[in-house]
């Protein structure tokens, strides 16, 4: 089994040379056979990837331990489900997982536009080749998950904190996000080689572009909630650069999103466009080579290996022949139109993408900041929490006020009468809103209390446009609210989807405030009947047990909670000891308050001989926000990525309307 | 480049230049980060650091009263030099002999002072199990 998993590999890498080869010859010279054919071998190497996937699942699911890769990372008791996510659990599974998305991605990219964007689709297939040839190249040659051994009596097992099932979800939404954005590269490259610089490569890559965005954004939000209730700390982002290596992809991809639609609508930041999504694939290759090359000290220690160098490597290589490219066709993106007014929708949207961009490089800055410290002065030196959390205020905090302003303000040149009318009431809600929260304590912390604020304004502007439009919806005839409501939504998914995704990011911004700003944290030695007050709950420790479990010794305090004189039952915080593997780790109790959003949040850090515990009690208001604000996304997400024939067939027709000769 | 100068360079140029009047700002009110040292490299520092190493037994005292003493060594090296380290605050689940572990604190005569609840560890393998390398 493990020859024909081999083989299929090396198929692969030979198909996807071949169709790097023939595709660049076949686009450079105009052979339209020849480049049918370097489209049909990427295509079969998906189908040869994907037999090298099942043969390595199939080793799994068989606990086959001559395959070195299974024995290293399951064991004969693993439950099924571990055993399948191992796929991804260790490094030469997850390049492979990689190379089945991308050639599967490139597949069906080509496929779905290969009859309206000829042009574009023979330069994008040896585009999407020279990916493929890397990483088939690392999984044929510098790590592959085929080796094999003679087979030991059992695997070694998966670590206890991966065996969870945030595992089954989380790394491959992220693998999805990161390699999602190989098609908008794609596609941008093959623009720029074959000179077909209109709108068309922005429409192609569109919903590819969202569907990688929506997976990383909800990817990370499940590790954030995975580290909030399980790894046991009290947080659920630490700036730990693995985190920040998929941050940085997603912030680029939030803004090409965004400075797309200047395109689409004004011919503008052609440039910008380009920049954006190179930017944003070497980011995400960029974050696979921080990972896996140990050159930053994280809290995440993935298997260091041999592969950073080669990493390193492709991604230099990327960058310079992309930015070779764009130089080359400089005079090609020259914009049509010109920005008219500072104070026009553009300009608002200009400055999301330089704040969001600003954000991601201060961002990329803190991580590479000890690499850099080190090569000149001879001494990593790390940049910490701080550091971040004041770019994410300097830049956040106009980021989030802008959500409100730039779907509202006028296209090309807006007057100073027409913002105050279209903003006088958003305005109005804002400070209301500000000065409630300023009498009910808010001033605390003024970064917290303008994130407030400036969430209400961006609320008051959502619900303002949804009123109007229904309104104008009915005043068209709708028979009811909900069917003027529901023909608004049908009409315009994108932009009405787009004010869903705005409202989950206020959420968002509403939880991390609240549960940063404004929360409270005691610690306490308690011994039993003691008590400990915080955030207007009382906790009393009432007793400490010992369990038993198929795998680890279950020690746990319990402590009954209440509030103002309202008992609201127990809660248990404890330890585990898993047994084989040595390890213990920390079981939080969590009572989350359905009605205020808010958390209790206990962890038991220390389990004394005498009995006593000493306890780290956290209250965290609105911090359940965050993961509403996750579901919401998925919801505005999904609704600008529904099927829209209408819009398609009208964008389709404005591509073929300014599709200008290829080369002037 | 004879245009006349359109607004999107005054946006542009603003932004910028409001980009790096933030980055100044934070650097003279933050200053840089604590510089990451090993253990053979701590002789004779007094400034606050980051020290990260690999713990060496004995384990004693305690986190919560007192102080949890115990010892680190350099990650991967042959040197020799053993910093002594006092840490109070929370211990994070792995911690404990022959992991990594990253502390922030100072050099004071001759102990290392760990900042109350610095200590990050690193799982030496989160998605890989033991390795051989593991044991001190």
């Amino acid at each position: 089994m493990p020859e024909l998993g081999r083989a299929a590999l090396v198929v692969t890498l030979g198909l996807v040379v071949y169709a790097l080869v023939a595709g660049g010859a076949a686009a450079h010279l105009g052979r339209r056979r020849l480049a049918q054919s370097a489209q049909n071998a990427l295509i079969a190497a998906f189908f040869t990837t994907a037999i090298a996937s099942v043969v390595l699942l199939a080793a799994l699911v068989r606990h086959d331990f001559s395959f070195a890769y299974v024995a290293r990372t399951t064991s004969e008791a693993l439950p099924t489900a571990y055993t399948i996510s191992a796929f991804w659990g260790g490094q030469e599974g997850s390049l492979l997982l990689w190379l089945l998305v991308l050639t599967g991605f490139g597949a069906a990219a080509v496929r779905l536009n290969r009859t309206w964007a000829r042009d574009l689709i023979v330069w994008v297939v040896p585009v999407f080749a020279a990916v493929a040839t890397f990483f088939s190249f690392l999984v044929v040659a510098v790590a592959s998950p085929f080796a094999t051994q003679v087979a030991p009596p059992d695997g070694a097992g998966m670590t206890p904190s991966l065996q969870n099932p945030y595992m089954l979800a989380h790394p491959p939404l992220l693998y999805l996000g990161y390699v999602g954005l190989t098609v908008p590269f794609a596609f941008a490259l093959a623009a720029l080689l074959s000179g077909r610089l209109d709108e068309r490569w922005l429409i192609a890559t569109r919903r590819w572009t969202l569907l990688a965005w929506t997976a990383l954004g909800i990817g990370q939000l499940l590790g954030a909630h995975w580290a909030y209730v399980e790894v046991g700390w009290g947080g659920y982002y630490a700036w730990d650069p693995v985190e920040n290596a998929a941050l940085m992809p997603w912030l680029a991809a939030t803004a090409f999103l965004h400075s797309v639609m200047i395109q689409e609508k004004r011919g503008m930041l052609k440039i910008w466009n380009v920049l954006l999504v190179i930017l944003a694939f070497s980011l995400s290759l960029f974050g696979t080579f921080l990972t896996r090359s140990g050159v930053v000290n994280s809290i995440h220690a993935f298997t260091q290996s041999s592969i950073g160098p080669w990493f390193l490597a492709f991604i230099g290589l990327t960058v310079a022949v992309s930015l070779g490219l764009v130089f080359w066709r400089l005079s090609q993106l020259r914009s049509p139109t010109r920005l008219e007014s500072p104070i026009s929708r553009e300009a608002a949207f200009l400055f999301n993408n330089l704040l969001l961009l600003a954000l991601c490089l201060a961002i990329l800055w803190g991580v590479v900041y000890p690499m850099l410290s080190e090569a000149i002065r001879g001494e990593a030196v790390v940049l910490g929490r701080s550091y971040y959390d004041f770019f994410l205020r300097a830049f956040g905090l106009p980021l989030l006020l802008l959500m409100g302003i730039g779907p509202l303000i006028a296209w090309r040149s807006a007057s100073f009468r027409s913002l105050a009318t279209t903003f006088r009431w958003p305005t109005l809600v804002a400070l209301v809103a500000g000065v409630v929260l300023l009498v009910l304590g808010a001033g605390s912390s003024i970064p917290g209390l303008i994130a407030y604020t400036f969430s209400a304004f961006v609320f008051a502007t959502i619900v303002m446009e949804f009123a109007r439009g229904t309104r104008a919806r009915k005043a068209l005839g709708a028979v009811s609210w909900p069917a003027a409501f529901s023909s608004l939504m049908a009409r315009n998914r994108r932009r009405y989807g787009g004010y869903v995704v705005h409202a989950s990011i206020v959420l968002l911004a509403i939880g991390v405030a609240g549960s940063s700003a404004f929360d409270s944290v005691a610690d306490a030695k308690l011994t039993r009947g003691e008590s400990l007050a915080i955030g207007g709950y009382t906790l009393v420790y009432r007793s400490l047990d010992e369990r038993q479990s198929a795998n680890a010794t279950e020690i746990r305090a319990t402590l009954g909670v209440s509030r103002g004189g309202d008992d609201l039952g127990t809660l248990e915080a404890g330890k585990n000891a898993y047994t084989i593997e040595r390890q213990v780790s920390n079981e939080v109790g969590i009572r989350s308050d359905k009605v205020t959003g808010e958390d209790l949040f206990v962890i038991a850090e220390q389990i004394n001989a005498d009995g006593s515990v000493n306890f780290r009690v956290f209250v965290k208001p609105l911090v359940n926000l965050i993961w509403l604000a996750g579901l919401v996304f998925l919801l505005g997400s999904a609704i600008t990525l529904w099927p829209d024939r209408r819009e398609q067939r009208r964008l389709v027709a404005r591509a073929g309307e300014v599709g200008l000769p290829a080369t002037r | 480049m004879a245009r006349k100068a359109s607004p999107a360079r005054l946006v542009i140029a603003l932004s910028v230049a409001a980009v790096l009047a933030v980055f100044l700002l934070y650097t003279s009110i933050a200053g840089g980060g604590n510089p990451s040292v090993a253990p053979s490299a701590l002789q004779g520092r007094t400034g606050e650091v980051q020290l990260a190493g690999l713990v060496v037994g004995p384990v004693t005292g305690d986190a919560h009263a007192g102080g949890l003493r115990f010892r680190l060594k350099d990650i991967g090296s042959k040197s020799k030099t053993r910093v002594a380290v006092r840490y109070t605050g929370s211990v994070p689940d792995l911690f404990k002999v022959g992991r990594h572990i990253v502390i922030d604190g100072r050099l004071r005569s001759g102990v290392f002072v760990a900042e109350p609840g610095s200590m990050i560890t690193k799982c030496p393998s989160k998605y890989a199990p033991k390795q051989s390398g593991d044991s001190t």
